[in-house]
Order: C-alpha cells, then sequence, then structure tokens
C-alpha cells in the first residue's frame, strides 16, 4: 500500500530570533511550492502550546504524515514537537528539523537576503528527507530491580539507603574490609565539629541492617556486562579467612596475634595486628586476616587467632567467591585519595620528613582511635608540638600538577587549625593560604571564629618549599602578602592541606564501564550544571567525589539525586532504546569486526552465524551516535533515520542549491 | 593612579622571546617565598608580574630593582601557573634597556666588551696564587683565548638585531 | 672521542683551575678536548640587556661545532644553560630558527641542532661512566664528607631537561663517591650562589653565598665542591668577604672544582690542577687528600 504523502511545513520567527533576520514570509512561500507539501504556515513560537497545537490539529484535519519544522536546534525541541506529533496519533519519528536559527539567523545577522536564501534550501532539504522517513518504534525490555552501589564510604552508603528505602534491593560492594571510606578515618566535621564516627556509624549501622540491603565488603567489582536495566556484575568476595558466620567480633583473635605492620587506616602513622579489624567501629564488625604478612601462611606456625577463636571461626582454606548479580542501575561512589606528593612535590619534604603530614593524617593523630588515641604529637619524637604551620593548596590550582581546587582544603585547613589551638592550648598556628574559599553553609562563620583566635595567624602566601637543617628542624620563607613581610616560619609541625584525585580503584571500575572521565580524571557528568549524577553510560550514576572533589554536605546531596536516578529508572521497571538505532543487515556484514571498537556504548557484539561471524547491535544499549554506520565498510551497517536513501536527497537539494 | 595606565609595557613585554604570562599571575606568592633574592634585597617577583599585568611596570623599570635578579630560576620552575617570573622580568630588562635606561654599571661593561671582543671580559685576569705568584692565562701555558674570528662581522651582525652599545 | 671545550667567558678569564683540571682529567678518560676554532660569550648574563642575543650566540657556537663535526663539552652552568635553552626554544619555534640562520648564513655557519651538548657532570657520569671513573683512579680518597653544590642551572628548569634532578641523589654525589669521598644530603642544597646579583649589589649577592657557606659549615662537611665557574668564584673566592659583610667568622670552607678532586685520585700534579689558585683554605684538607 502506497500511502500518499502530505507534508506540513512549520516555520517558526522564534521571536524576533529567526524573523528578524530571516524572511519567514517568503520561505513559506517557496515551502507550498515544493512539491507532496499540504501545509506550509509560520508562527512567533512554534514550541508553545498554540504552536503545537496547530500541528496537531492539521495532521488531524488535514491528515497530514510527515511534518517539518524549521526553527531552532533540534537539541533544543525536537523532544517537544516529536511528542506533538504523538498526541496527533502521528509516529513521532515522521519528524525533520531544518535549523534555521543556530545555522542561520543567529550566524547570518548582517545577510538577511542570502540568509533567507539559506532557509529556504534548509527546508526544502528537510522536505526531500521527511518524504523518505518510515516510522520507527523504541523497544522497551523490563528492568531488574535491583541496584548495584560501587563504594561503601558515605556517598554510597546514603545512595544504598535512599535506594534501600523505596524498596527495591541494592547491594553495597566495598574493596576494604569496613565500610565508612575516608569520612571515618575523619575525627570531626566541619563546620559543626560533629564527632564524624558519631554521625556516621548510624548510617553504616543501618546500612548493615536493612534488610533491602546486601553488604559486600572486602570485596571488589570484576567485570560489568549488558546494558541499562540488565547489568550483569562479577565480583570477587577477598577471603577474610574467618567464618562470618560464625564470628561474634569478640577481638580475642586480635588480641592474641603476636604481629604488628603499618595501619593502612592510619595511614601508616601506627600499627596493626595481622589479624585485625580495621577500626573499632568497623560494619560489619568482623577481622580480617592479611595473608600476605601472616606467619602461618608463609612458614606455617603461628596459628594463634586459631587456637584462641571461642568461636572457632578462623578458617585458614577460605577461597575467594565469585558472585555473580543481575542489577537495572549502577551507583559509582569510589570516593578519593590525595594527591602523591612525596613523588610529585618533593620540595615539601613529605616523606623525608616525618613532621611533615598530610591533613588527612593530622586527622588520624586528632582522632580517639588513631595511634596516639587523640593525643596531638610529633611523629619524630612524640612531643607535643607548638609552633604549628598548616600549608593550603598543596598541589592544587597548579598547571605543573592538580589544575583544578580541591574544594574542601581551606575549611579542613581551619579546621585542622581548630583542633591543634583547643588540644594544645600554648600552641601557636600559622595557616598560609592562597584565597580562602569557605563558601558553605556555615563555614564563613567558622573561618570568622578561628580568625578571631590569638592562637592562630593567617598568611596569604604559599611557600615554595620546606627545609630540614642540620639538626632536623624545619623552617621555610614565605611571603606574606598582608603585611608585605618575607617571614621564616620555623614549625614543629607541618600540615599539608594535599590536593585530592579520584580513588585509585576508579580507573578499572571506568575502563570496565566506559566510563568518561573528565580532563582531571574525575568521572564525567552528562551536563555539568543540569545532569551533575548521570554518565555517558545509560543506567551509570555518579555521586561523591568520584565526580569532582566536594564536601560531605554536597556529597551526601548528589548522592541522594544519583538515588533518585536510579530509583527512578528501576521504578518504571523498564527501559525504552531510542528510535535511531543502528541496524545491520547480517546478509551483507562480513564480520570485519569494524564497528565493534568504535561503539563508544558497548552495544555491539559479534555473534557466531553459519560458520563466521556477524555483528548485532543490542538496541537497548545503542544510543544512535552514527559511528558504526560510518564506519563499516560494506555498507552492511545502516542508522534508522539516518540511511543512505534519506539522506542523500537533502544532500542533493543543498548541492544543487546555489 | 589608574589601572591599565602603560599597557604598552605590557605589549612590549609579550613581544621579548621567552614564556612569560604575566596575565595568568595569581597571586599566590610562591615566588616571592622561594626567591633568594627576595631575601638580601627588596626584589620582590610576584610584585613584578603583577605591576606589569596591570600596565604600571614604569616606575619598577626607572627603579632598576629588576636587576636584583640571581637567575636561579626557582620562581619558573615552581610557579603553579606557568606565569615565568623569570621570563617577566627578562622581558622588562629588555624593555628597560630599548628604552634608554641604564642598567647595573658592571652590566655595560660586559655588554660593550661582546661588542668589542665578543666575550663579556676584555681581557683574561691576572691572579694571584697561594704562593703570592701573579699568574694569567699565558703564564699558566694555557692557549690563547679564542675570539670571534671576524671580529667585525661579528659585531656587525651582532648589532643587526638590535644588540646596541651601552653608554 | 673528541670533544670541543667551549669555555665561555669566566674559566678562561679567571677560573683557570677549572680549565687547568678539565684538560688534565678528559684524557684520561678517554675524552680527548679540542679548542674551537671561533667562539664568542653564550650570552646569559646578557639575557636582560638583549634577549635575542641569548639564543643567536649560542646557536652560532653549536654551528661551529656542527661544522666541525664534534659535540660540546661545556664546563659553565650558564653557558650549558644557554645552550640548552636555545635548543630547545630553536625546535620549538620555527621562525626563531629561521632568523637565527639567517644571520649565521652570512657566516657561512648553519644550525641544525646535530651538536649535542655536554656539561662535565653528564660527560663524567653518562658518558664515562662511575665505573669507568673508579677505575681510572690510582687511589681513592679519603672518605671525607663533601657537600656537592650542583648550581641552579644544572637543576633548573627542569622542563626543558637538565643534567641534574632537583631531587634525589646528585650525579656530582655519585661521582664524589666513585672516588672515595663521602657525600651527604644538606639543606638548600639546589639553593643560589648569588652570582647573578653582583652586578646590582654586591653586598646582596655576597649574603647569598653567605647563607650557602653557613650551611656547609653548619652541616659538619670538609669540603664543598661544584662544577661551575661562577659558583667556585663565590663558594670559593667570596669566603673573606662573606665574613666581613655578615660578621659571621665561621663561614670558611675549603672548596674543590670536582675535576681537581678527580684529578688528585688520578694522581696529577697540584700545580696542573691549578690547586694553587684556589682563594679558600684548602691547606689541611689537601693534605689529607694527598697519597
Amino acid at each position: 500500500m502506497v500511502e500518499e504523502l502530505k507534508v506540513g511545513v512549520y516555520v517558526c520567527h522564534c521571536g524576533v530570533n529567526i524573523a528578524s533576520v530571516v524572511n519567514v514570509k517568503a520561505v513559506i512561500e517557496y515551502a507550498s511550492t515544493l512539491s507532496n507539501v499540504e501545509v506550509a504556515k509560520d508562527y512567533p513560537f512554534m514550541c508553545s502550546d498554540p504552536g503545537q497545537n496547530m500541528i496537531i490539529e492539521d495532521i488531524k484535519a488535514k491528515g497530514l504524515n510527515r511534518i517539518v519544522v524549521a526553527s531552532c536546534s533540534p537539541r533544543m525541541h525536537e523532544p517537544t514537537f516529536r511528542r506533538a506529533l504523538e498526541r496527533a496519533g502521528l509516529n513521532p519519528y515522521l519528524l525533520e528539523m531544518a535549523n534555521i536559527r543556530e545555522h542561520c539567523s543567529w550566524v547570518h545577522e548582517k545577510q538577511p537576503q542570502e540568509a533567507t536564501e539559506k532557509a529556504k534550501d534548509l527546508v526544502a532539504a528537510a522536505v526531500a528527507k521527511v518524504r523518505m522517513m518510515k516510522p520507527l518504534e523504541t523497544v522497551k525490555m523490563p528492568a531488574v530491580k535491583r541496584a548495584l552501589v560501587i563504594g561503601g564510604g558515605v556517598a554510597g552508603i546514603r545512595a544504598a539507603l535512599d535506594i534501600a528505602n523505596s524498596g527495591f534491593e541494592v547491594y553495597l560492594v566495598e574493596k576494604k574490609p569496613s565500610i565508612g571510606g575516608n569520612m571515618a578515618r575523619l575525627d570531626k566535621t566541619f563546620p559543626t565539629l560533629d564527632c564524624s564516627q558519631c554521625i556516621l556509624t548510624p548510617m553504616m549501622v543501618e546500612a548493615a541492617q536493612h534488610p533491602n540491603i546486601k553488604l559486600l565488603t572486602y570485596s571488589e567489582v570484576q567485570s560489568i556486562d549488558g546494558s541499562v536495566g540488565n547489568f550483569t556484575v562479577k565480583i570477587l568476595k577477598k577471603p577474610r579467612y574467618v567464618n562470618e558466620a560464625l564470628c561474634t567480633g569478640c577481638g580475642i583473635c586480635e588480641q592474641k596475634c603476636p604481629y604488628t605492620v603499618p595501619s593502612e587506616f592510619n595511614l601508616g602513622l601506627g600499627k596493626r595486628k595481622v589479624i585485625y579489624f580495621e577500626f573499632p567501629q568497623a560494619v560489619p564488625l568482623k577481622p580480617v586476616l592479611d595473608r600476605d604478612n601472616c606467619v602461618y601462611f608463609k612458614k606455617g606456625t603461628c596459628r594463634a587467632c586459631e587456637k584462641f577463636c571461642p568461636a572457632k571461626a578462623i578458617d585458614y582454606t577460605q577461597k575467594p567467591q565469585e558472585i555473580t548479580i543481575d542489577v537495572g542501575a549502577i551507583i559509582l561512589a569510589t570516593g578519593y585519595g590525595l594527591y602523591d606528593v612525596k613523588t610529585k612535590m618533593p620540595e615539601y619534604r613529605y616523606g623525608p620528613s616525618k613532621n611533615v603530614v598530610t591533613g588527612l593524617e593530622l586527622e588520624r593523630l586528632t582522632s580517639a582511635t588513631g595511634p596516639t588515641k587523640g593525643a596531638i604529637l610529633r611523629p619524630s619524637d612524640k612531643k607535643e608540638p607548638k609552633n604549628v604551620t598548616i600549608v593550603l593548596c598543596v598541589g592544587s590550582r597548579d598547571e605543573k600538577h592538580l589544575d583544578y581546587c580541591c574544594r574542601f582544603g581551606c575549611v579542613a585547613g581551619i579546621k585542622h587549625a581548630y583542633y591543634i589551638i583547643s588540644h594544645i592550648p600554648d600552641a601557636k598556628v600559622t595557616i598560609c593560604y592562597t584565597d580562602i574559599r569557605a563558601f558553605g553553609k556555615g563555614y564563613e562563620d567558622f573561618y570568622a571564629r578561628i580568625r578571631s583566635s590569638d592562637n592562630v595567624q593567617f598568611i596569604r602566601g604559599r611557600p615554595m618549599e620546606i627545609l630540614e637543617d642540620s639538626n632536623g628542624s624545619l623552617y621555610f620563607d614565605v611571603f606574606d602578602q598582608n603585611t608585605n613581610r618575607l617571614m621564616r616560619l620555623t614549625p614543629d609541625l607541618v600540615v599539608l592541606e594535599t590536593g585530592v584525585v579520584p580513588d585509585p580503584s576508579f580507573e578499572q571500575i571506568a575502563t570496565v564501564l566506559k566510563c568518561s572521565r573528565g580532563p582531571d580524571g574525575f568521572a564525567l557528568e552528562l551536563h555539568p550544571k543540569l545532569r551533575p549524577t548521570e554518565t555517558s553510560v545509560d543506567g551509570v550514576f555518579i555521586a561523591g567525589v568520584v565526580q569532582g572533589p566536594k564536601d560531605i554536605p554536597d556529597t551526601v546531596a548528589q548522592a541522594g539525586a544519583a538515588a533518585a536516578s536510579a530509583i527512578a529508572l528501576l521504578a518504571r521497571g523498564e527501559v525504552e532504546s531510542v528510535a535511531n538505532v543502528a541496524s545491520v543487515n547480517q546478509d551483507l556484514c562480513s564480520g570485519c569486526g569494524v564497528c565493534e571498537p568504535v561503539c563508544p556504548f558497548t552495544a555491539i557484539v559479534l555473534e557466531a552465524r553459519n560458520g563466521g561471524r556477524v555483528a548485532k547491535v543490542e538496541a537497548t544499549k545503542c544510543k544512535g551516535c552514527g559511528a558504526c554506520a560510518a564506519a563499516c565498510p560494506s555498507g552492511a551497517m545502516t542508522q534508522l533515520g539516518f540511511e543512505g536513501k534519506q539522506l542523500i536527497p537533502q544532500i542533493e537539494v543543498l548541492a544543487r542549491a546555489r | 593612579m589608574q589601572a591599565y595606565a602603560q599597557t604598552d609595557i605590557l605589549d612590549e613585554v609579550r613581544r621579548v622571546i621567552g614564556d612569560q604570562r604575566p596575565e595568568a599571575c595569581y597571586q599566590c606568592m610562591k615566588c616571592t617565598s622561594g626567591c633568594p633574592a627576595a631575601k638580601v634585597s627588596e626584589y620582590r617577583p610576584h610584585l613584578m608580574v603583577i605591576l606589569t599585568k596591570a600596565g604600571l611596570a614604569e616606575e619598577v623599570i626607572q627603579s632598576g630593582i629588576i636587576w636584583a635578579c640571581s637567575m636561579c630560576l626557582k620562581c619558573k620552575e615552581y610557579c603553579p601557573q606557568d606565569v615565568a617570573p623569570f621570563d617577566v622580568v627578562i622581558a622588562l630588562k629588555n624593555v628597560a634597556i630599548s628604552r634608554g635606561y641604564k642598567p647595573p654599571e658592571m652590566l655595560v661593561g660586559m655588554a660593550n666588551n661582546v661588542l668589542d671582543y665578543g666575550y663579556i671580559m676584555d681581557k683574561p685576569m691576572t691572579i694571584t696564587t697561594t704562593e703570592f705568584e701573579e699568574v694569567s692565562r699565558e703564564t699558566l701555558g694555557l692557549p690563547k683565548l679564542v675570539h670571534p674570528k671576524n671580529m667585525e662581522k661579528f659585531k656587525k651582525l651582532v648589532s643587526s638585531f638590535g644588540y646596541r652599545r651601552l653608554t | 672521542m673528541k670533544m670541543y671545550l667551549y669555555l665561555g667567558c669566566a674559566t678562561p678569564t679567571k677560573q683557570y683551575g677549572y680549565e687547568l683540571s678539565t684538560r688534565a682529567v678528559f684524557p684520561r678518560l678517554g675524552i680527548e678536548l679540542v679548542d674551537m676554532p671561533d667562539s664568542n660569550c653564550c650570552g646569559t648574563p646578557l639575557m636582560g640587556v638583549n634577549r635575542f642575543y641569548n639564543v643567536y650566540a649560542p646557536a652560532r657556537l653549536m654551528a661551529i661545532a656542527e661544522a666541525g663535526g664534534l659535540d660540546l663539552l661545556v664546563p659553565c652552568n650558564g653557558c650549558h644553560l644557554a645552550l640548552s635553552e636555545a635548543s630547545f626554544l630553536l625546535r620549538e619555534r620555527r621562525h626563531l630558527f629561521e632568523q637565527v640562520n639567517a644571520l649565521l648564513k652570512e657566516e657561512g655557519l648553519k644550525y641544525t641542532g646535530r651538536a649535542k651538548i655536554y656539561h662535565p657532570v653528564e660527560a663524567l657520569h653518562d658518558l664515562a661512566g662511575v665505573e669507568k671513573i673508579a677505575e681510572s683512579v690510582t687511589y681513592k680518597l679519603p672518605p671525607l664528607k663533601f657537600a656537592c653544590h650542583p648550581g641552579c642551572h644544572l637543576v633548573r628548569p627542569s622542563n626543558i631537561g637538565r643534567p641534574e634532578r632537583r631531587d634525589g641523589k646528585l650525579k656530582l654525589e655519585a661521582l664524589a663517591e666513585a672516588i672515595g669521598l663521602q657525600t651527604r644530603d644538606h639543606p638548600e642544597k639546589y639553593e643560589c650562589c648569588g652570582a647573578a646579583m653582583l652586578p646590582y649589589s654586591t653586598d646582596a649577592a655576597i649574603k647569598v653565598v653567605g647563607m650557602r657557606l653557613k650551611r656547609f659549615v653548619e652541616g659538619g662537611f670538609d669540603g664543598v665542591t661544584t662544577l661551575c665557574p661562577y659558583c667556585f668564584d663565590m663558594i670559593d673566592g667570596k669566603q673573606d668577604v662573606a665574613k666581613t659583610i655578615t660578621g659571621d667568622r665561621s663561614l670558611s670552607i675549603p672548596t674543590f672544582y670536582y675535576t681537581q678532586l678527580l684529578g688528585l685520585a688520578m694522581g696529577i700534579g697540584e700545580r696542573e690542577l691549578g690547586l694553587n689558585l684556589s682563594m679558600s683554605p684548602i691547606g689541611s684538607v689537601l693534605e689529607k687528600l694527598r697519597r
């Protein structure tokens, strides 16, 4: 059955944006001379209600079956007009837009006559294409109503709780033995100076006990296959060598273990046993046996933990466990690590000088659960420092290191000054700053409070280096722009507020997921202003510092936003592909495989067929970018809505014109 | 005093060969903090840069403080914005010379010696040994100093790109 | 192998000890030094007078070396920096390359960048090698504690590549150890000698070297060694002035060119190494270093 083509052309004035340059009436007149054009109308704002209704009424009354809208960029209103077609009962893909604003009136302001002629050509080309358009359908697939959160810091915990509270099951995977992340290392949080563990542990416990949350700690994601709504994730649960079902968390094994190694949680400042709890408030409260340092595994002796465990929970034969799960949505919340100042900025002597520490290390010193039980002591001689310098912007805002701002270093530094003066009443603190960024709620007030202390001096200057004399005393010069003086500082403890980078685990996960990273290495959001938690991979969301440096309030807010996106997906229960998907003619396909790596969305697989192989497009993953169709040497791969027979008439019109 | 008063200096600074980017500076003070000249004089690299950027470098050039730089290159090595304060100051020196400001006396002699002899010294020095002997290059048996083979041509070529005798 | 010896201005007109000891030790390591047929100042002291001279002059020197088919040994840090930086700029900026070659053409010279430049620290550590040096000495020097002063221009600016790194062990330190000396890290190791401040203010320049001398003395070193004529001129030559200007009478330390120390270990005579030209009190240390 050959339907009679009836094209409706609608030219928008866009207020004065188009009409002040392009002679809209002339374009209408011209359009009505084109074959198959039934209706050619203009209107001040086509995207408005009356504008859309005009199209809908014409479709219904005149039986239009192809629509051209000449207006702004399709990136603005293509979805708007597609929905209008749908409301009129017409397939939404029988629409073609001609961009006579961004591509015409906005760039040819000084040449209205030529712009009008160009608008006519663009409309004619659109008509030529729309004649060849066929109705397209999207494909709907059911989504697995389960989510995965990768990373058990405050972002991951918050996101998991929000998803779980909405009634959906969620896996929370954390590579360390306990959840809590970097926030668990902090002593207090600014500006309220809440005890970090005190506000975090209730959330941690809630996550562990929530019926909808499955906690997988000491576990790492190995592979992720599938696409939005249907991800298949392989997780490796590393062996603790402790039977978690039998273990009561009594801690006798840790007590009896005779060997110690540097503690990772305490950033090397203290020691832990070889069988250990990551920290006293660990969730789950189960120990881990560090196999690499265990004398039993190395020499076959000791076995003290096994001997003394009242629950007989030690199991040296435990093996890594591979767990495979299906989820519909994934949230990445892998958090951050500190910039490698030791190798990259040797001029600050972090490493060679024991009394140069990072802000995070100071948190461990100040924390009651830390290696000094909360006493701030110099690492070299365990004496109280009386003269502390805090240096902000170490490695940050630096073209030679990290060009971005770490965002929370300023207020963290101010908080660290507070730690010193509240712990050591006669100590003097100097903060060397470049700009104080105290942007958040209560931050300016906190800054004012610390600034007014007689024991805290703010120096506006960034030191170039930190030196140590032959007696081991630290010294350096810094120019203070405030007092216009070059100062020689001789601190007995230096605290560096270093830049932050994504946690090292992110690199591997990003590669596995093909999640884009920005030039700064952090996860790339879909739109910097309007879509901060979505990524270029459908169904994968990001939250927390993995997306960029931020403080705890922003991290938690973003975690909620990511959870909401995930919940929306799961609640819908189904995923819809785009309509303009790539389509492969498997009879023409030679299986050369050029298309598969070209696809940014891993939507193409090569499958066996008739002894060879052919490409197959997974419509739910395809985003209709067209790269594979362009790459295909044989023409087997085309893109629906952009097929050769649709594009060539469009090109012919433009080629003929002038 | 007006901002942007002497942007011609900024333009001239930009024309000198080098990596100078005074516009990028956000006044972190790192350069001055590590500068050896700043420790022993009033020289302040950060000030040289910001005054140049603000179009206020005239008085700096006039004061002669720009000649205090010890050429240690620490400021260039550690500047977080790749301003290269050292390059800015070298450019200011070049601008100063082209506007007729005199550099320190010792440099005048050195600069003129290059035109006449190809070296900053006119001739090898006579020095005293630990045994109070007076020796020179010749008495120590060292080969004769090699000057530019064609001194006249050298002088002409060097003058051709603006290298003038200083007074 | 043969190399042109480009001495610059300071060494051949005053720092005879450096020239003497360099000419003495390199042939014994298989590197024959050839005098340049044509030469000129590299331009480093005059960067502020005419920046372009500081690109043209090094190119002229490297073109002369190219014409002779040899690489260059450049003992002065300032000269080495000038030649390195000029090579970098001429590679990066086409218009400079063309401008410079147009001038060189007038003298029948051409710069293509083929001639390589070596500072003695590179030639000794990388070309000869620490093992060869250890073997070339007739006796190991007693393990006196020496502070190694590389000098600013051997270390910075690191983006164009310099012979020494700005952290970790220096090549100079490895070379010192190869002949039996003991080295130790010292604060302000990479700091400036202040030489370039002399034209502006003798006072200020001396105060800068005074800071270096103070650290050497505080570090309990037996001596200081360096491979730059300007640094040596300041550290060796200005100790008495430094005592006067700073008022600190302790600023005294034996200073040697590394090539002089190497020469001693090779059994070369003290006069041949120009050790009688030093201004710092090297007598007592020299006694300990003698066989």
